[in-house]
């Protein structure tokens, strides 16, 4: 059946269609050299040689007038064995291509590609959509060609065919509606039929004819016939045509923005030759379907983008007016899902997820996002999650399809965008996984039965507009953000004025406060001392109340400063054992407390916290000073200290036996100048919870307090742990250079 | 005969308070009063108003931190850095505690900094404990000594 040996299926995708060496035997090939027009070679079914230079004498092939590239260009009719033929010839690298096939009935006095231009092109620039376009051009080409069955086809993104519109005579199975795999058609051929626009078989049963080389010339087997007519195609291919009950077939392509949009596809049961007229014509139709997809496509994109970009705009103005963290973007009044025609939506940063619509739960949105995040894409697009994601079938069916932009990646910063599950129903021409090895060899389908599968794990597509919408939007996002940042570093300047304002008014309270406080306790003692005997005893005790109001206004101003002075000054943070803080304070208020029973019961094990050593201590000492003063009068004092382990953190707790208090006001413990206790049963200026509080709060860590009037008073406090190494050495910096 | 304690103090009360605290302390030496920091300049470098007094440094210069035109800490940045004044003990005494004013003093070569107690009691105890070690007890450095022999 055929000279050459029959690849299979396997090979198909290496096999070089374009340059077989051979040609189909409905015509003859004369190949020249273009610069020189000496014959380099010519099919064998020439009589000889000479026939061929008679030919090529009789109508000339003109380098200069054909240009690489171009398909090919009609050169004259001649007489060749009887019948006229028509000359036509193409340039092919440094050859020229000359094709002779036989014309058409000259009775035809009008050539078939003035019926297109005057007959469909009026209809066709009227045709409201693409399946439209298909309709008519799927007519026009059967009415052309004279074909029994006349499909157009799209290829969708996995390169399978979709038929768009299709004529057909009786007798022929319908494809309306099913799809060709997309092993149909490999990647080679896909690439040829994008240059090459048509492409004709009429008898798929032929025998190849081998190309000779001229007298002196170089084997031919390695001519590029890519642009040849009369090129013979891959037996494959024939093999596919014969199992589909097609003797004839015709394709002419699809290219719309240089790329294979699909093709217009013609089969016939009968051989079926087209004379060259009619092949330019049926080309012709082709490229103005092309034109007209394209325009329709690119009118509906634009008209997309234009709505879309509306609506970003609207969203971003509304951002705009508030806070301007993204989460924001979760709000109805934003309906930021419409953007992308998605049912949910959700805002993740780092740990956090807000969500609007129909969306996963929160704890695989948060997953999903930081999956996201790392693979470093600023968009991300899928229409069938399950593929791409280990974790999304579980998602099904309420997310397939997720679109989403990365904000930041420091941060863990996205949105995202989720469409539900779209089971579809594909209807195969045949079943495109039979394409199973028989006896070795594999060979093309041998069914072309429709045959359904249900696809599961997709979403609808999100489209180009829809894309570049959320692309548009994370550049509005991102400047906002920016914005916002900014703003932020002109609070931070701000809050340091405040702070230098704050230091010297403080200040100012230290020094001009402080001295008249000291000169009333100054001249109140001078008096007391140098006139003691010229007042009574009422007026010198007058005078001891100025004077020790005097002291304790002072003895406050000196408090409320040190309160301040804790506030502002930087942390620098090590490890502290706890331990030998509260020995050495123990053994202070030992001398302090002189006389008084206090039993000490202090833990053995007190742990290390990461503490600034300083203010540790002061926290500690107010909390043991505490304990001593509201111990007194209990014999025997106690006092416990003990370590205390948190899910957030170590510390310490101190119980007393002391006089306690009433959970009640547990609240105002630690607030500034807060007393629970008349100042002639316990002296205190109010102020060391205040500041126990301020010291544990800085450190991030928590206090609390627990109490029973009579029954005696516990307080404790845990810090954060240590942070790892590089972010302690970094924390300290940042704390330092505050 | 003793060398005087030079007192600078702007705030009149203070000024009496410090008196009296210094009178309790018994010290023999006589105390000049200046009340603001272009004075205390003056009086050192024997400029100005101090144009004609007597050669020799005092024994210790008590220093309020707070100052009209030339302040304490002024003052003593200027004493520091002028070679026939730069060895008398200054002791900075003040009305505040501010960190900054604490290490600033010390930086530029302070020799005691007292922050005025608000109680009486404690404020004549400390002005007598420096006036001893600083105008009685404390030897003072080389250059001193010789200004104080040609004196004597």
């Amino acid at each position: 059946m055929s000279a050459l040996p029959l690849p299979d299926l396997a090979q198909c995708a290496s096999e070089p269609i374009r340059t077989p060496g051979a040609i189909q035997p409905h015509g003859r090939v004369a190949v020249l050299a273009a610069d020189s027009g000496r014959l380099v070679a010519y099919s064998a079914n020439w009589p000889g040689e000479d026939a061929v230079r008679q030919a090529l004498a009789m109508v000339p092939a003109d380098a200069g007038r054909l240009q690489p590239g171009n398909s090919p260009s009609w050169l004259g009719s001649l007489p060749l064995d009887g019948r006229t033929y028509d000359a036509a010839g193409h340039r092919q690298g440094e050859h020229l291509v000359v094709e002779y096939e036989p014309s058409g009935p000259a009775a035809s006095m009008v050539a078939p590609i003035y019926h297109v231009a005057q007959q469909v092109l009026p209809p066709l620039q009227q045709a409201a959509s693409v399946d439209a376009l298909c309709g008519i051009v799927a007519r026009e080409m059967k009415r052309l060609t004279g074909f029994g069955r006349c499909l157009i086809y799209r290829f969708d993104a996995d390169g399978h065919g979709e038929v768009l519109a299709e004529r057909l005579d009786e007798g022929y199975q319908s494809y309306a509606g099913h799809r060709f795999p997309a092993s149909d058609v490999p990647a080679q051929a896909r690439e040829l039929y994008r240059v090459n626009h048509i492409r004709l078989i009429p008898n798929a049963h032929y025998d190849p004819v081998p190309l000779l080389a001229a007298a002196g010339e170089p084997d031919p087997g390695r001519l590029d016939l890519s642009f040849a007519s009369l090129r013979s195609v891959s037996p494959v291919h024939l093999e596919y045509m014969r199992n589909m009950g097609t003797a004839a077939s015709m394709s002419v392509s699809i290219v719309v923005g240089g790329r294979l949009w699909g093709l217009i596809s013609c089969h016939d049961h009968a051989p079926k030759y087209l004379p060259f007229q009619t092949r330019v014509a049926c080309e012709h139709l082709g490229r103005l379907l092309s034109l007209q997809i394209q325009a329709q496509e690119g009118n509906a994109e634009v008209a997309q983008r234009l709505a879309l970009h509306q609506r970003v705009l609207t969203v971003v103005a509304l951002m705009a007016e508030t806070d301007g963290t993204l989460q924001r973007l979760v709000e109805p009044g934003l309906a930021i899902t419409e953007l992308a025609s998605a049912t949910g939506a959700a805002v993740v940063l780092n740990d956090t997820c807000w969500t609007v619509g129909n969306t996963p739960p929160a704890d695989a949105v948060r997953k999903l996002a930081h999956w996201i995040v790392a693979r470093g894409d600023d968009l991300f697009c899928t229409d069938r999650l399950p593929e791409v994601y280990p974790d999304g079938e579980p998602l099904l069916p309420a997310c397939a399809g997720v679109l989403a932009v990365s904000i930041s990646r420091v941060h863990r910063h996205c949105v995202l965008w989720f469409r539900p599950e779209l089971v579809q129903t594909i209807r195969w021409a045949g079943d495109p996984r039979k394409t199973l090895p028989s006896q070795g060899r594999i060979s093309p389908r041998q069914s072309f039965d429709s045959w359904q599968e249900r696809v599961r794990g997709r979403s609808a597509p999100w489209l180009p507009a829809q894309q570049a919408a959320v692309s548009e939007l994370r550049q509005a996002l991102i400047a906002l953000v920016l914005r916002r940042a900014e703003e932020m570093a002109g609070h931070a300047v701000e809050l340091g004025r405040v702070n230098k304002e704050l230091e010297a008014f403080s200040y100012t309270v230290s020094h001009d406060l402080r001295a008249p406080m000291r000169h009333i306790a100054g001249y109140v003692d001078l008096v007391l001392e140098d006139n003691a005997d010229k007042l009574d005893d009422r007026g010198r005790r007058y005078l001891r109340h100025v004077k020790d109001a005097a002291s304790y206004a002072g003895q406050l101003v000196d408090a409320l400063l040190d309160f301040s002075r804790l506030g502002r000054s930087g942390l620098k943070p090590s490890l502290v054992d706890t331990r030998v803080v509260v020995e050495d304070l123990v053994d202070e208020l030992k001398q302090s407390e002189r006389g008084r029973a206090i039993e000490w019961d202090i833990a053995p094990a007190l742990p290390r916290l990461w503490a600034d050593p300083l203010l540790l201590q002061v926290a500690l000492r107010n909390l043991l000073g505490n304990a001593a003063k509201y111990t007194r009068g209990r014999t025997p004092a106690r006092i416990r200290v003990a370590a205390v382990s948190l899910p957030e953190g170590r510390g310490l707790e101190v119980s007393d036996n002391g006089v306690g208090f009433p959970m009640k006001y547990v609240g105002k413990l630690f607030g500034v100048f807060q007393r629970l206790h008349r100042t002639e049963d316990f002296d205190g200026t109010g102020i060391g919870l205040a500041n126990v509080k301020r010291i544990v709060e800085r450190h991030g860590g928590s206090v609390w307090a627990r109490g029973e009037p009579d029954r005696g008073a516990t307080f404790g406090f845990v810090l954060p742990p240590a942070p790892n190494n590089n972010d302690a050495a970094d924390a300290g910096r940042s704390e330092e250079s505050a | 005969m003793l060398k005087p304690i030079l007192l600078v103090e702007d705030d009149p009360r203070d000024l009496e308070l410090t008196l009296v605290a210094l009178e309790r302390s018994q010290l023999a030496n006589e105390v000049i009063i200046v009340r603001d920091g272009e004075a205390a300049l003056d009086y050192l470098n024997r400029s100005g108003e101090y144009a004609g007094r007597a050669e020799g440094n005092p024994a210790v210069v008590l220093l309020d931190l707070k100052l009209p035109k030339v302040n304490g800490l002024e003052v003593l940045q200027a004493v520091r850095t002028t070679e026939p004044l730069r060895s008398i003990p200054v002791v900075m005494l003040t009305s505040s505690h501010e960190e900054s004013d604490v290490l600033r003093s010390y930086q530029l070569g302070v020799n005691a900094y007292v922050v005025k107690p608000v109680e009486f009691k404690q404020f004549v105890e400390a002005i007598a404990d420096l006036g001893i070690f600083w105008a009685v007890l404390n030897e003072p450095p080389p250059g001193s000594l010789r200004t104080r022999r040609r004196h004597d």
